[in-house]
This record gives structure tokens, sequence and C-alpha cells, in this order.
């Protein structure tokens, strides 16, 4: 029977919601098909998350266990996803959009001389198959349909919910050859992201700049004293960091801090995925940006489309009377 | 050592975005267009190693006429030489099709590295550096932040979520796909400018390549049925009125939130 491999990832010794969300995703096409989904587990003593998502995704689970699958490496994970593509002979394989997923999906589909599709955020089944994703940074969507096989899809974390159901899966396991000499990326280390001092995560209130400030005296001269008017602390979009306008500490996003403040006020930020994942749980959030189709409207509750340049400054004045400062 | 750096001319990212009539693309015409940020940082990245020690870079770009000025810009940056693959044959190419022409290309060049962006600010596939990878059988790893290099091997810290750093030990010929902020990207200079225009811009076709009827539109084994703007949701109450009606609807509604 024809089926889709998902490739599940294991992160500290679980398998990642990401990966039951894939399942979702598989379980949805493989009805649409008749198909079956089968997914892959590799790693070094990965046998109790094998058996986690043989318990709550289903279908056959391969096992890839080695020593050189402790750690992930774009050659030893490849080996496995090959193995595992012998084995199922999939129309369609299912990957997160992580570094591990945009590391690896690419690569698999070179070599399977495949169709492929990154960062999905949802697919049309019925009929013939449409990938729904974002093009633009987030400005325009895009509907990709394949016409080769296999289909090799990244989808991005979050995009459904995870799927549920206790099944009746099982493990087989999937015997892979891995030499030392095999791996030409290898890893190292993993050094955790340093929060020098200021920890957005802890703030009530928190005033993004984005790249529409145009320059570094921006933050000092507009978004610290609406910051300091609320008593809130000041952050920032990814290109903002990027151009050494502020340290890292201040990045909100997929790369930089998840944050959920009670106010999340964003300014000259479009909204990209990569920078909503880090702010979109806050409680209330103000957008204010010139472009009345940007992004960030669609999560803000209040929006104002106009320029900073003239919102903020009479928002911090205004705050500043409130209190009594004037 | 030769470092080939593949550069896609995107649209500037301030530009208008209309979508074409048959919904296919966005209308380019009349709209700005410049080297895709995340490629001037593998661009510097080349450069610097050239300053460090020596390198020949060669920018490598495919797409039409108006590629030449992003070429020239590279070029101007301190880029040796450039590649241009000019052929309407090699438009709409699936990123395999374009994986395929880079290949035939650094087939040819030879180079100990491949510095790339991530991703491309128009098609966002972040696809790419690693077929590319592996269609030459070269080592990769993907959203590079720094890149140190020690008698023959090569170190990368890739990013992973949250801002943390994966050290990866890179054996033999490599791709490197760059994150955005591993460096501060450099100017031409007035210089460099005058230098470019001496340097040589080497055009190609798909033919040329050995890959006619392999890449382009027909050969895409994805194509892109339509874009369009996303379908608005519930989304944000926008205010409206005066600069200063709208300053006290949101202080009244800070007051509302108890954080006032
Ligand atoms: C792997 C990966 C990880 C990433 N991680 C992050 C992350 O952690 N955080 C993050 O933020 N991004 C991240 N990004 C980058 C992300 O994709 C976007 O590029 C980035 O969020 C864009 O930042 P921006 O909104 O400030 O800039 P832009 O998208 O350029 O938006 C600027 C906005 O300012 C508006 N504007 C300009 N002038 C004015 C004015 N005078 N008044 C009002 N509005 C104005 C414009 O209309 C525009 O909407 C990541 C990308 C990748 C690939």
């Amino acid at each position: 029977m024809a089926s889709i491999l998902v490739i599940a990832e294991v992160q500290n010794g679980k398998v990642r919601e990401s990966s039951y969300e894939l399942v979702s995703f598989a379980r949805r096409i493989a009805k649409a098909q008749g198909s079956e989904v089968r997914s892959l587990v590799a790693g070094k003593g990965a046998s109790a998350a094998a058996e986690e998502l043989a318990k709550k995704g289903g279908g056959e689970v391969y096992l890839a266990e080695h020593d050189l699958l402790a750690h992930y490496s774009v050659d030893a994970f490849g080996k496995a996803v090959r193995a595992a593509v012998a084995a199922a002979s999939p129309g369609i394989l299912l990957f997160s959009h992580t570094p591990i997923g945009w590391d690896l999906a690419p690569r698999i589909a070179a070599a399977l001389d495949g169709a492929f599709v990154s960062d999905c955020f949802n697919v049309e089944e019925s009929g013939k198959l449409v990938f729904l994703r974002r093009v633009f940074n987030g400005k325009l969507d895009a509907r990709f349909v394949p016409s080769a096989s296999p289909v090799v899809a990244t989808f991005q974390p979050g995009a459904t919910s995870p799927f549920e159901g206790a099944l009746d899966g099982k493990v087989t396991p999937l015997q892979v050859a891995i030499s030392p000499q095999d791996l030409r990326a290898k890893f190292i280390e993993v050094r955790t992201a340093q929060k020098q001092g200021v920890d957005l995560s802890k703030a009530e209130i928190i005033v993004s700049g984005g790249r529409g400030l145009g320059a570094p005296e921006k933050f000092p001269e507009v978004i610290q004293p609406l910051a300091d008017a609320l008593g809130g602390a000041m952050g920032a979009s990814r290109p903002v960091v990027d151009a050494g306008w502020l340290p890292h500490a201040y990045q909100v996003g997929s790369s930089g801090q998840t944050v959920t403040p009670k106010l999340y006020i964003a300014a000259g930020i479009s909204g990209a995925i990569q920078h909503l994942v880090g702010m979109k749980n806050s409680n209330f959030i103000v957008a204010i940006n010139k472009d009345a189709d940007a992004p960030i409207f669609e999560v803000a509750n209040l929006g104002v489309v106009g320029d900073l340049f003239e919102i903020v400054p009479a928002l911090t004045k205004a705050v500043n009377q409130a209190k009594g400062k004037a | 050592m030769k470092i080939m750096v593949c550069l896609k001319q995107v649209p500037h990212q301030d530009a208008r975005l209309d979508v074409r009539p048959d919904g296919g693309w966005i209308q380019e015409d009349n709209i700005k267009f410049e080297i895709n940020s995340y490629d001037t940082y593998a661009l510097e990245e080349a450069l610097r190693i050239k300053d460090a020690g020596g390198a020949e870079v060669v920018v490598v770009s495919i797409g039409p006429e108006r590629v030449t000025q992003s070429l020239r810009t590279a070029l101007g940056m301190g880029a040796d030489r450039a590649v241009h693959v000019k052929d309407p044959e090699a438009d709409a190419s699936d990123p395999l099709g374009v994986a395929k022409i880079l290949a035939a290309i650094a087939k040819a060049e030879n180079p100990e590295l491949i510095l790339m962006g991530l991703m491309a600010d128009d098609g966002n596939s972040a696809a790419v550096p690693p077929m590319l990878a592996e269609l030459l059988g070269f080592a990769s790893t993907t959203s590079v932040m720094k890149v140190t290099r020690s008698n023959g091997s090569l170190q990368a810290e890739r990013e992973l979520e949250g801002g943390a750093l994966e050290v990866v030990e890179l054996t033999g010929p490599s791709v490197l796909s760059v994150q955005t902020g591993i460096n501060q990207v450099r100017y031409a200079s007035l210089k460099g400018i005058m230098a470019a225009k001496r340097k040589p811009i080497d055009t190609k076709s798909v033919a040329d390549l050995g890959l006619a009827g392999k890449v382009g539109a027909a050969a895409a084994k994805i194509k892109i049925e339509k874009i369009y703007p996303p379908p608005k949701g519930k989304g944000a109450e926008i205010l409206t009125g005066s600069t200063d009606e709208i300053v006290n609807k949101l202080v009244g509604k800070i007051k509302e939130l108890g954080l006032l």
C-alpha cells in the first residue's frame, strides 16, 4: 500500500509536538488517498520515544538506533531517512520546518529527485494535493501543486493541532549502516542563548520596534520613551538586531525570546511568522504600521494604520499626561 | 581557495507586491529589485575570508538582464568574477531546477566552499543550498551565524530555535547557508564600483550547462497554482480619527487593561 512517511523529531527523549502535528496532516492525506501512515524515529536510546509515537500516533514506527545518531547530523540522519524510504517506498515524506527539517528535507528531496515544498501551513487533500504556504515573508499566500513523486514537504510547527487518539501502532527496528567517515557535518556542541540582562519573558508590557524604525537612534528616541512611560520593556524584531542596533537579548521571535506580556505594542513590524510565534500569545496586542495589509494586523487586537513617528511620540505624551507627569 | 557565492535578485523589501492577473506571481514591471538580503550576508562572509587570507570569490546568479545590476554590485563590493545564467529557459525553475543549474556551474568552477543565503525573501523555500550540496556530494549545514576555518577544517555555528547555537565541524568541500546578522554587510565603495566595470561577467545559457529540457517551468516538479493576498481573518479593530483621537482611545484601552 502507498504510504506517507512522517520524519519525527525527538528532543530531550520525547517526540516533539510538531511531529504529532505532522501525524495529523499525514492522517488527513492518508484518509483521502487510502494510503497508510508510517513514521521514523532516529536516535540513540530512542526506543521509548518510538513506543510513545506508536501508541499516540499509530501506524508502523521505524526505529533507527545508532551511536552516531546520538546527535543530529544531516549525513547520519539522512542515512536513516534513506533506509526508511527503502523500507516504506513512501509517496510523501513529511518533516517539520525546524532547524533539523530545513537542513535535512531538501537534501532528501534532491537525493530522491522528488517534488519539494517547504514551510507549509496547510494541505488540501481532497482531489489533487495542494500545499499552502506563505511567500514574501508572510505578505502573500501561495498554493503549490506537486507533479512528481515522491513529494517531500516541511510543515510549520504549530500549523495544526497535534494528533490525538490512542492507536494500535507498532515499532519496527530499522538497520542503518553509518560509519564515522559518513559524518561530513559533525555535531560538536550546543551553546544556549545568553540573556545578557534583558529578560523580556517577565515584562508585563513590551514595546517593540522593527525595521520600520529605519535607524538605531530611533530606539532611544521613540521606542524606549513609550516603554518607560508605561513602565515596560523594549523589544525588537530580528532585522534590528541583525543591523546591530540592539543586542540579541531584545529580539522577540523564533530565534529570540518568546513573550506573553499583558500588553505588546509592535511598531514598524510587518508580522513575519518568525516574529509572530514569539509574541502572538500576548494578552493584548497593539500594532502600529503604515501598511494596512501588514500581516501583524491579523494577530493584533487593536491596530493603527499610520506613521509610527507620529503615533508613538503622541502616545508617549498622552500616557505621561494620564499619569500626571506631563 | 575558491569560494562560490550564489546570489538571487528579488523584489526590493519595500516594493509594492501586486499579484499578476493570472495569479502566477507578482507584477514585476516598475518595481525595484535588490540582492536577496540573506545572500548579501553570504557574500560579505566570503569577502571577509578573502580579506583575511586570500580567496577568489565567484558570484553566480540566475535571471534576466536586470540581474547584471546585482552582479555589478557584488563585484563592486569585492567579488572577483561573476557568472550570469541568462536564459528564459531557466525561468520558473523549482528549487531543484535551480540547484541543478548551480551544480553544473559548481562542477565547472570547482570551489572549495559555496556560501548562500538561508532562504530568499521572495520564495522563502530555504531549499536550494542543501539540494546543491546533495547534487555535488558536498558537506552542508544551514542557518550559519559564524564560520571559522583552521587547518583544513571548517567550523560553523548554526542557529537553533530560541537563539541557541550548534557547533558543527565540516570536512571537505562544503555548502553553507548563512543566516542574517552573521556579519555587518559592507557597501560597495566608489573605487570598488569603478574597478567592477573591468571585472568579467560570464554569461551562460541552460544549453551551455548541458541542462536543456531538464530545468525551467516545464521540468519543475512542483508548480505555483496561484498566489494571493492572505485571506483576512477577524483581524485587529483599526482605530481611526485624528492622531489625538487615536491616542486617546489607546490610552483608554490601556487603562481598561488595568495597566495605567
Ligand atoms: C530561521 C529564521 C528565524 C527568524 N527569527 C526571527 C525572530 O526571532 N524574530 C523576528 O522578528 N524575525 C525573525 N526572522 C526574520 C523574519 O522572517 C522577518 O524578516 C522579520 O521579522 C521582519 O522584521 P520587521 O517586521 O521588523 O521588518 P519588515 O518585514 O521589513 O517590516 C517593516 C515594517 O515597518 C513598516 N513601516 C515602515 N516605516 C514605517 C513607519 N514610519 N510607520 C509605521 N510603519 C512603518 C512597514 O510597513 C513594514 O510592515 C527569522 C527568519 C528566519 C528565516
